[in-house]
């Protein structure tokens, strides 16, 4: 199965970097994913931006006595952490099930094995435009996605810590470095380009059925959000060492 | 607009399904084995991801507080972040992903194929059969997931604690009883019967009502996750909001 998943990714990269290129895919696509996703993802990171600062504030007063450090703290956390994992996650779970019902249904009413007759491959003509799209769309996401809820901590810590926005920036420019940013765009590609892949993968696997579409959403739900921890701890770890 | 009905039909529909509740004798049996089956379903999983997030946490904090010189407080700070916040978001986002998206597609192929009209042409009730064991499954074995993420959350800090930031394993744990009080564990027990409760409406909700075939439970699954995310993020704000004005009110201002 592991062997599989890396045969599809391996092709997927081949495919992509040999013509044709099918950017009118690629562009609705990118449409799908970045473009429909967007108010969702702002709407719920904006919350958890809001929460993020006053969990900061209720911990930092809990040690040191003094909260005057959270927007420095806050905007660096969620520069780092929150922006791309929770949008990946959100993510996840509506792209990558429609993905995966998409392809499974495909799969099970045989209009795969019908593109393989008429001597298209499967994987040039929905996999790469599907990948090309979640790269790109991934670090359009998270780009945006941590703006705004920067501007929702900035609400959330004049209201109800009493910080102006000025502080906020401040702090921010003496906590967040660029490399930050890089790292957060980074982190969005790797999610970006897991979500399709596992999806397709799954929905290739998809059996007969009503039943099989639907498992095959729920298995790819749950690997990429798996995935999606385990690549965001391996991802931090390995800038932890670059940066210092 | 569509929202509003939307929101209308749920409230209708945990009005039917109290009152159902209340009038009719709960069958245990059936109710336990939701339990199990959803304990065991999602286990792995959330263990797998309790752990590394309990990691991510350690790395990121040790980056944050090694400038301070406050590496002694690390344990106790990771876990008291993953006991009020990261832990109950978490396991409700796992749950989401794997019950609640198994449920809604069950429930929904049940309606589409009217194996839900033919319980009801039994003389028995589907909500009662159904729904209810599958409500109550989904709340109580998210108490189990989380106690479970939660260990393995601290075994991960832990480790990392070790590989990562250099600190004995005595310096980190002994700083978890002095910052996680016992009104962190409690927020963290009613953010996640909070999230439990959500999803749960939710995801039987959605399966319940789905309608149109194949395609119409398909749409029925992703709506649900989309849903549940949305509202999971909402509710652990107003949870934090209305938790804080509660202890204001309590404790005066802290």
């Amino acid at each position: 199965m592991i062997a599989e998943f890396f045969g599809l990714f391996g092709r997927t990269l081949a495919y992509m970097i040999t013509p044709p290129y099918r950017i009118k895919d690629i562009v609705r696509q990118i449409q799908f994913i970045a473009f429909e996703s967007a108010p969702v993802v702002v709407f719920c990171l904006s919350f958890a931006a809001i929460v993020t600062i006053i969990e900061a504030s209720f911990h930092m007063k809990l040690i040191i006595h003094n909260d005057s450090l959270v927007p420095g703290f806050a905007s660096l956390l969620i520069i780092r952490e929150l922006g791309a994992v929770v949008t990946a996650l959100l993510v996840t779970s509506r792209v990558g099930a429609g993905l995966a019902a998409e392809v499974g249904s495909m799969q099970v009413t045989e209009q795969i094995d019908a593109l393989k007759m008429l001597g298209i491959d499967p994987i040039r003509f929905l996999v790469v435009p599907r990948f090309v799209a979640g790269v790109i769309s991934g670090v359009i996401l998270t780009v945006v996605a941590t703006c705004i809820c920067l501007y929702g901590a900035v609400i959330a810590s004049e209201i109800k810590l009493g910080y102006t926005a000025g502080h906020f920036i401040m702090a921010m420019r003496a906590f967040v470095h660029f490399n930050d940013l890089i790292q957060a765009m980074v982190k969005g590609a790797f999610f970006g380009a897991v979500i399709p892949l596992f999806s397709c993968f799954f929905g290739f696997r998809c059996r007969a059925g009503a039943e099989g579409v639907g498992l095959a959403t729920t298995n790819s739900v749950v690997a990429t959000s798996i995935a999606v921890i385990i690549i965001d701890f391996v991802l931090s770890w390995v800038f932890s060492y670059l940066y210092i | 607009m569509k929202m509003l009905t939307e929101i209308g039909n749920i409230v209708l529909f945990l009005r039917d399904l109290a009152q159902v509740s209340v009038k009719n004798k709960l069958n245990t049996h059936i109710v336990s084995e939701q339990i199990v089956k959803v304990t065991e379903q999602s286990f792995l999983t959330t263990a797998l991801a309790g752990f590394f997030v309990g990691a991510i946490m350690t790395v990121q904090f040790t980056l944050q507080v090694r400038d301070f010189g406050a590496l002694g407080y690390l344990g106790g700070l990771a876990t008291s972040a993953t006991v009020r916040e990261v832990g109950p978001l978490l396991i409700a986002f796992m749950l989401s992903g794997k019950v609640g998206a198994f449920t809604s597609a069950e429930l929904g192929t049940m309606r589409v194929t009217e194996q839900i009209d033919a319980i009801r042409c039994l003389g028995a009730n589907p909500l009662l059969e159904l729904i209810l064991p599958r409500y109550i499954g989904i709340v109580v074995s998210s108490f189990f997931l989380l106690v479970i993420g939660l260990f393995m959350s601290i075994f991960g800090g832990l480790l990392m604690g070790i590989v990562f930031s250099g600190i004995n394993p005595e310096e980190y744990l002994r700083h978890i009883p002095t910052i996680v009080s016992a009104g962190s564990i409690l927020s963290g027990l009613i953010k996640c019967f909070v999230f439990a409760l959500v999803l749960a409406s939710i995801c039987t909700y959605k399966g319940y009502s789905a309608s149109g075939g194949a395609k119409g439970v398909g749409r029925a699954v992703v709506s649900t996750a989309v849903a549940t995310m949305v509202t999971i993020v909402v509710a652990d704000w107003l949870t934090s909001f209305i938790g804080d004005v509660i202890v204001t009110l309590y404790l005066g201002s802290s």
